[in-house]
């Protein structure tokens, strides 16, 4: 039992998750039922993919704006390809592929030519943007392939199948950052970039592999997303920044490097899935949500922060 | 001339910027016959104001080496409580001081936050974006209120012939200008972007010109707010959103870092007539509305990496001029024959 309760300590994201899983149990009839589940967990597939990439870009002291746009980019591409081609996997291929682009773009510039983050990431997310927009004339791009529809709602045991990808990237991703000696050079990179250095680490090539692995789950989630809505949204990213920043830093993943990891990030996306579906359900209009939203992002933050650096104090 | 011109653009950033709008400028009126005229500049100027107004007050925030992304937010709330208030009240007077007040406070509470709390001030207004916004349009239930013709005026009026947008900007910017460059406060707000550490060990009161410098920001933005609202005759949903990024990228096109400590209220406005003109320019080739994005995003990038540069430049040169000073060779040859140079120095 009381390992139980350390357990829940270190993971203030695990306490708001029950509080709300109850809280949402007893204020709706509906918040409790497989089918709901399944709605929660396809919905929230795309920022979940593209969180992780968010994690370990935060992990080397980084931060990549241009995420969300990139998933637009590589929706509409992607998109374009199959409605030509009806070839789903060549889809996938080339919305990978046009995240690593502009992976391998933002890496370059941040890693090797040490461009500010913020700033290079804002121009890209801009690029990124106008390309979706320019490519799809504003509108969703037709003829996706049926397969790629029927994917969308398919699920195992309750488990919507684009939410299997998502988890299966978490599990690749976790088993990156703690079991591969890149991993713990991100984490290195992020706590000190100068004894990283100093210790032999290549880190312009980490801070530049960050974003190249940032970029590629970004086109993943951008093909999801098609599987999601049945059309490549030239806009479909526009709103996600807050949500996926959000996500990672109410799981616990700091801004500052080298403290945090995805499994919580996990967590945090969690949260937000349980509070936005919750919140619909109960009936709170979105402009409240926001309020709510907003407010949980940094009483979170405030949480995590603390509990850091009470434990790196003992 | 050359050499002249060029110590000038490492001392004073914004003056790069000046002459790269000038350039534009003078490219733009060869391709079109109509730009340089009288009243294109009085509207390209009156076009930026907004975004000029608002960069004003992000350069004392990212000279603390802060960041304000809630001012989109700011602007739609007080553009809101405007609307909804004079809609309610009449009267203008209520509706202007209870604005204005509003945004200095939110801007304020940001600074109160990221001091209190010391979460990132990325995070903290990202945070706070996201209420602001709840919050106005809570307060209007999401409709769409028009405000009187008279308000107009601030928006489309002249005194003296010249633009009200106009003379409103040239006065935040003088005040901006002032207090940066001949008050204790503006040396403060270098202080802490160069270093925080140092500012507090040196007992300057660094939270309360953050407290101050975030709400310069919020009151500067609901003066925008004001315009803005006037000159588009009423409230709209879609009031502000993306508007933090073009601030942003206005302030870093003018020079100022990023990492705070540098930088100057000037540059930052012509940044934001900078990013008008290159609209302007983009209209008059008939482009489509989707390319804006694709050029604004590469000048930034363009204009980031160019500062890098000369930066690096600046740098090596630096070193090398102090090489020289002390008769040594350049810092290469320096740290090559170091050791073997060492008995011979000693032997002198």
């Amino acid at each position: 039992m009381q390992s139980v309760a350390k357990f829940l300590k270190s993971y203030p994201a695990l306490q708001i998750i029950a509080v709300l899983l109850v809280g949402f149990s007893l204020l709706s009839p509906y918040f409790l039922t497989s089918g709901n589940f399944e709605a929660m967990l396809g919905a929230n597939a795309v920022v979940l993919i593209a969180a992780i990439g968010m994690t370990v870009v935060f992990l080397a002291g980084g931060i990549d704006l241009s995420i969300s746009t990139v998933i637009s980019a590589s929706a509409v591409i992607a998109g374009i390809v199959m409605a030509e081609t009806d070839n789903v996997a060549l889809g996938a291929v080339t919305a990978v592929i046009v995240g690593l682009g502009f992976g391998a773009l933002n890496g370059v510039l941040i890693g090797y030519f040490r461009l500010t983050p913020f700033i290079t990431t804002m121009a890209t997310q801009l690029i990124a943007r106008g390309i979706a927009f320019v490519l799809s004339q504003g509108i969703a791009v037709k003829g996706t392939p049926f397969w790629m529809l029927d994917f969308g709602f398919m699920a195992w045991m309750g488990i919507p199948a684009v939410t299997l990808v998502a988890l299966a990237l978490v599990a690749l991703s976790v088993l990156l950052m703690s079991q591969t000696t890149w991993g713990r050079h991100v984490m290195l990179v992020g706590s000190n970039a100068e004894a990283a250095r100093h210790a032999g680490i290549n880190t312009r090539f980490i801070d530049f592999s960050v974003y190249l692995f940032a970029g590629a789950l970004a086109g993943a989630a951008g093909f999801i997303s098609i599987a999601n809505l049945g059309n490549a949204i030239p806009g479909v990213g526009d709103t996600l920044l807050l949500i996926i920043i959000g996500a990672v830093v109410l799981g616990g993943t700091g801004m500052n490097g080298g403290e945090g990891s995805v499994e919580r990030t996990l967590l945090g996306v969690g949260i937000l899935a349980i509070l936005t579906n919750g919140l619909n359900l109960v009936g709170i209009p979105f402009y409240d949500q926001l309020i709510i939203q907003g407010v949980l992002i940094f009483l979170g933050t405030w949480l995590a922060m603390r509990l850091g650096s009470s434990r790196s104090a003992t | 001339m050359v050499e002249t011109l060029r110590s000038l653009m490492s001392r004073q950033k914004w003056v790069a910027i000046a002459m790269a709008t000038i350039v534009l400028a003078g490219v733009l009126s060869v391709v079109s016959p109509v730009f340089l005229t009288f009243s294109n500049f009085q509207a390209i100027l009156v076009q930026s104001s907004v975004t000029a107004i608002m960069a004003i007050g992000m350069t004392f925030i990212i000279l603390t080496a802060g960041i304000d992304i809630s001012v989109g937010a700011i602007l739609f709330v007080t553009s809101a409580l405007f609307a909804q208030l004079y809609m309610d009240t009449e009267s203008y007077l209520l509706a202007f001081t209870a604005t204005l007040t509003c945004a200095t406070l939110l801007g304020a509470l940001n600074g109160l936050l990221v001091v209190k709390f010391k979460i990132s001030p990325l995070i903290t207004t990202l945070a706070t974006y996201s209420i602001y916004r709840g919050a106005a349009i809570h307060l209007t239930g999401a409709q769409n209120i028009p405000v009187p013709r008279e308000m107009g005026f601030l928006g489309n009026g002249r005194i003296w012939g010249i633009p009200v947008p106009i003379l409103i900007l040239l006065v935040i910017l003088i005040i901006g200008v002032y207090v940066l460059s001949r008050t204790r406060m503006g040396v403060y707000t270098r202080a802490i972007g160069n270093s925080e550490r140092s500012a507090k060990e040196t007992n300057l009161p660094v939270n309360k010109v953050l407290i101050l410098v975030y709400g310069f920001s919020g009151l500067v933005t609901g003066i925008a707010a004001l315009i803005l609202i006037a000159r588009v005759g009423g409230l709209q949903s879609g009031i502000g959103i993306g508007i933090e990024f073009t601030v942003i990228a206005a302030v870093i096109l003018g020079g100022t870092k990023l990492t705070g400590g540098s930088g100057t209220v000037v540059g930052s406005v012509i940044g934001a007539v900078f990013l008008v003109l290159i609209d302007n320019g983009l209209n008059l080739m008939n482009a489509s509305p989707y390319i804006y994005d694709i050029v604004r995003g590469s000048v930034l990038l363009a204009a980031v990496a160019i500062d890098r540069y000369s930066a690096v430049r600046q740098k090596a040169s630096l070193e090398a001029q102090r090489a020289e000073r002390l008769g040594l060779d350049t810092p290469v040859s320096r740290a090559g024959g170091g050791i073997s140079d060492a008995p011979e120095v000693a032997a002198k």
